[in-house]
């Protein structure tokens, strides 16, 4: 290859770079929008089998995603109503606030109850339905009973226009009635034993998942809450809302980035300086790297519209490995000496990088085959890094480097023989078969320790402290969110309501026996037609003859008038979902009415509210047509542990795949040496994990088929490469040695991410890598003995 | 999630539970307050801890053309609740047990009257009181006492507009024992509940045992 020829690909690889630069630069920071996904919900995969299912928990995670709530707490019930007031009137001044609610705006009773008036012969409560279905109904008795109840009666509604009280029953039992929350003072409290508890509502003018929205709130309302906690001494905020869950995870992942980032990169530039003793090779290993890194990037947010956090965090560690390619060229630049020619050099790495590029494709390829969002983002993100830092050693190396080199430094090169012939020594013949089988035998009891683990947590693990305030605000105001609910379809409205209170009749069943704390669902705000129906049909008879009906009022105390109204009005009208929906008592609940989103039909949501489990929600829903229970947060656990389970069967396969490559290419008889030190670095490593009794993960799988193909990759290194530097021993296990030490550098330092689902692929890594490098030796310790 | 709202409703059906909650306070508590004759009033009623009473409620309603009546025996128990058993004109027995209402039959067999979770907040407010929170009344209604402590009156003005908009006030009066509770409402509705032979419950029969949920 000629010099010329060398530039001219050099400079069309360096303009093709430049225009990924100029478009990944666009796509960062060009558009109003940071492409940066913080909504770690988003990074859930689909885990339902009904298209709606996801549609209902999108919708139910976003229907609140903008709201935060806030309790204002004081032992002092004074001082937490004037702090919830002065939180209130601080959050409002600013615009990041669409609009805050602390002081109640004043209401009209007889407003709010009016418009069902005219339904009052449709709408029951069972306690009602119970009492009128029996036999014995005396409506004279059931009269004398309301009228003289002890204490009061004919609460919000007047005594004349409810006779029976069965409207009265009814609004009673409505979810607004049942708010733990008190207007007090014009403000909504609860009163615990360690004080009072203030409400306040903000909703923000913009998504909680956006960037700029997100610091300003904070922002304001540190500063809300700094002045109030000085203004009223001993006030605490609790706080809720997407919006904390968002910040502190972009927080601890951009954490994550800067240090795991840095640390590398630093410790990266140090081992690749004190190796080859010159600042060039290190800048060019970095921006072979660097163009790698910015290529996945642009594809990455091409491909997926965003990028998520875990995969800027999984990036930065990705620098460990697409520099490894970088490293082969280098070494083989420093150890020709004064002999290098850049394109020999190329044709001399060729087979080895494309080898190891190969097996690496091959382990994220895998990866890629997982149904989940962010995984199958991480697997774009490492194929197309890998590929373009592998490009830009074919490309654009060679005309940077085309001065011979210093030979690496005596030291690594000394130390990496030495390491190398013992190993070599140790792995050579009988001894090597008695200390293998030592080793397994060492190993066996980590292996039967193994257990493993696929809750939800290793994905999305909200700080303890938010967890916290979030379940201290569910006890005190009962409001919270939850990630299970019932999704009920029906072909049309009427159908959906009376599926609704098949499925409601069991919940309030399981709420009587304190299974749960109760359920929010539209069928006992707006019953079927059918159930409203059933209740005329029940309070029928009553006002049969009308007459009688007379009577028996006038007899109980009431005016003739108000009894001619009463006769009048009957039997009214039903009331229907659509027109309830416009009131504004249907305010709070109308996103819980799927009907616009079901194509050919409708659907609605019911909420179970308290801590029931997955088995007894599910119970609750068995055998009703239509109802189905969505829980994200165990569909995510099973989907991790049926991946789990495949995750283990793909290694295996990854492992066979690889036999007949290293066979065709080192014969059939050198191939399981080849090929021992990865798969025996798996096994210790799983060892060691069951030893720290370390409950194996999905990630933890994943880390391995990376170490699988890593690890190949340095026995190809090395078996590959050992030829062509016979005139210095141990140079080309001193490369791999240094790769290994860039990748447990970067992948390494994931073990102290504050993800764990990072955390447990950084630790398989850092051991698995560890092991690999030391038992790399052995793939050519047969042909070091035989020579 | 689910009920953020600012519905007076909230309000009303606790209304029921308000006072009763006034009458278990008074008849119960034994904590300190601002004036010497409520504090003396509340220690004196705190040394049955439960009474049996005839009770006659008299109701007066707009709505109404005659006064109601109605009579029978109670039982109270503080910490507990209260036993409600109507003889005229009409037999009903009720367990007002602060978190729920139920009916109980001739044979003794409870069903609940409502299934409303509402009054379990009070029921929790009520908790806090009777280990000697004050507060929680206090918060609600503006309290007065007059009279002497063998024969005084407690009046209670709600505190919060909202209920401020149904109950416009509550008197009790008494001297050993309580003896009369006037709940007077904003529409005109009157009720006056006179107690009669008020005197320490002694032992309690297992029907009153297990309404009232006592060990």
């Amino acid at each position: 290859m000629t010099q010329r020829n060398l530039w001219l690909r050099a400079v069309g690889f360096m303009l093709a770079t430049l225009l990924l630069a100029v478009a990944c630069a666009w796509l960062l920071f060009g558009r109003g929008r940071s492409p940066v996904q913080t909504d770690l919900l988003a990074m859930l995969p689909a885990t339902e089998r009904n298209p709606l299912a996801e549609v209902a928990a999108q919708r139910l995670a976003h229907a609140n995603g903008n709201r935060v709530i806030l309790l204002a707490a004081n032992k002092d019930d004074e001082q937490a109503k004037a702090a919830a007031r002065e939180l209130g009137q601080l959050l409002a001044k600013d615009k990041v606030f669409a609009s805050v609610t602390a002081e109640l705006p004043p209401f009209d009773l007889q407003q709010l109850f009016a418009p069902y008036l005219q339904h009052r012969f449709s709408l029951l409560t069972e306690a009602d339905r119970q009492a009128l279905a029996q036999p014995g109904y005396d409506p004279r008795q059931a009269l004398a009973q309301h009228i003289n109840e002890p204490f009061v009666t004919g609460v919000g509604t007047r005594l004349q226009d409810d006779p029976f009280g069965w409207l009265q029953h009814w609004l009673e039992q409505q979810p607004w009635s049942r708010s733990p929350l008190l207007p007090e003072d014009n403000l909504l409290t609860a009163h615990r034993d360690d004080g009072s508890y203030v409400l306040v509502t903000a909703t923000l003018s913009g998504s909680a998942y956006d960037d700029g929205i997100q610091r300003r709130a904070l922002a304001v309302l540190d500063q809300a809450e700094h002045s109030i906690e000085h203004d009223h001494p001993g006030t605490r905020v609790l706080r809720t809302g997407a919006l904390f869950y968002a910040a502190t995870a972009r927080g601890d992942a951009e954490r994550d980035v800067h240090r795991v980032g840095l640390i590398s990169t630093l410790g990266i530039a140090l081992l690749l300086l004190l190796v080859f003793r010159s600042p060039r090779p290190l800048l060019l290993a970095f921006l072979s790297t660097a163009i790698g890194i910015v290529a996945a990037t642009t594809v990455s947010v091409l491909v997926f519209g965003q990028i998520y956090l875990l995969t800027l965090v999984f990036g930065a560690a990705l620098l460990g490995e697409a520099v490894d390619y970088s490293i082969q060229y280098l070494t083989a630049r420093a150890n020709a000496g004064s002999n290098w020619n850049p394109g020999q050099g190329l044709r001399q790495v060729r087979p080895a990088l494309l080898l190891a590029l190969g097996t690496s494709l091959l382990g994220y390829a895998l990866l890629g085959l997982v149904p989940f969002p962010a995984l199958r983002q991480m697997a774009c993100f490492a194929m197309v890094g890998m590929v373009v830092a592998c490009l830009s050693v074919f490309f654009l190396l060679p005309a940077l480097l085309q001065t011979p080199a210093k030979p690496l430094t005596h030291v690594s090169v000394r130390g990496a023989l030495v390491l190398q012939s013992a190993i070599s020594r140790c792995v050579a013949g009988r001894r090597g078969i008695l200390l293998g089988a030592m080793s397994l035998l060492l190993a066996l009891p980590g292996w039967l320790q193994m257990h493993h683990d696929d809750d939800v947590h290793l994905l999305i693990s909200p700080p303890s402290t938010l967890v916290a305030q979030e379940k201290q605000i569910r006890d005190v105001t009962g409001l919270g969110n939850s990630t299970q609910f019932y999704l009920v379809q029906g072909a049309n409205e009427e159908q959906v309501l009376q599926r609704e209170e098949a499925l409601e009749q069991r919940l309030q069943a399981m709420t009587d026996a304190g299974q749960l704390q109760g359920w929010v669902g539209l069928a006992g705000m707006v019953p079927s037609l059918q159930r409203q129906q059933a209740n005329q049909a029940l309070i029928a008879p009553l006002f049969a003859q009308a007459g009688r009906t007379h009577q028996w009022l006038h007899e109980a105390g009431f005016r003739d008038a108000d009894i001619d109204r009463l006769l009048q009005a009957w039997p009214g009208t039903p009331l229907h979902l659509q027109a309830w929906l416009k009131t504004p008592a249907a305010t709070p609940f109308r996103y819980l009415w799927m009907g616009d989103e079901a194509s050919g039909g409708a659907a609605s949501l019911v909420l179970p509210q308290g801590d029931a489990s997955n088995t007894a929600l599910q119970q609750a829903a068995a055998n009703l047509p239509g109802v189905t229970l969505v829980d994200k947060a165990a569909g995510v656990s099973q989907l991790f542990g049926r991946y789990r389970r495949y995750a283990s069967l793909w290694l295996l396969a990854a492992v066979l795949l690889i036999v007949p490559v290293f066979g065709w290419r080192y014969g059939w008889r050198s191939m399981p040496s080849v090929l021992a030190p990865p798969v025996l670095g798996i096994g210790f490593t799983l060892a060691v994990l069951g030893y720290l009794h370390h409950a194996l993960t999905l990630f933890h799988w994943m880390a391995l088929m990376l170490v699988l193909g890593v690890g190949a990759n340095y026995a190809v290194f090395l078996r590959e490469g050992e030829p062509h530097v016979t005139h210095r021993p141990g140079a080309m296990y001193a490369s791999v040695l240094l790769s290994a030490a860039t990748a447990l550098l970067s992948f390494g330092l994931l073990a102290f991410s504050s993800m764990p689902a990072l955390q447990d692929f950084g630790l398989t890594l850092l051991l698995g890598i560890g092991f690999t490098a030391l038992l790399v030796p052995a793939s050519t310790a047969s042909r070091i003995s035989l020579s | 999630m689910s009920c953020m709202t600012h519905h007076p409703r909230g309000l009303l059906n606790r209304f029921a539970g308000c006072a009763l909650l006034v009458l278990l306070l008074v008849c119960c508590s034994a904590h300190a307050q601002n004036t010497d004759l409520l504090h003396s009033i509340i220690d004196r009623l705190s040394q049955h801890s439960a009474v049996r009473a005839s009770f006659t409620q008299q109701r007066q309603s707009p709505a109404l053309t005659q006064a109601q009546s109605s009579s029978g025996q109670l039982l109270f128990v503080t910490g507990h609740g209260m036993l409600w058993q109507v003889k005229q004109p009409y037999q009903q027995t009720l367990a007002l047990t602060g978190s729920r209402t139920m009916r109980i039959d001739a044979d003794g067999h409870m069903q609940p009257v409502r299934s409303e979770r509402g009054i379990n907040q009070i029921s929790q407010m009520l908790q806090g009181m009777l280990t000697g929170q004050l507060d929680a009344v206090t918060r609600q209604f503006d309290v007065q006492a007059d009279g002497s402590a063998a024969q005084w009156s407690l009046h209670f003005t709600p505190r919060q507009s909202r209920m401020a908009q149904v109950l416009r006030g509550i008197q009790l009066d008494g001297g050993n024992y309580l003896q009369r509770i006037r709940i007077i409402m904003q529409d005109g509705t009157q009720t006056d509940i006179q107690m009669t032979d008020t005197h320490d419950a002694g032992p309690l029969s297992a029907l009153e045992k297990h309404a009232l949920d006592v060990p």
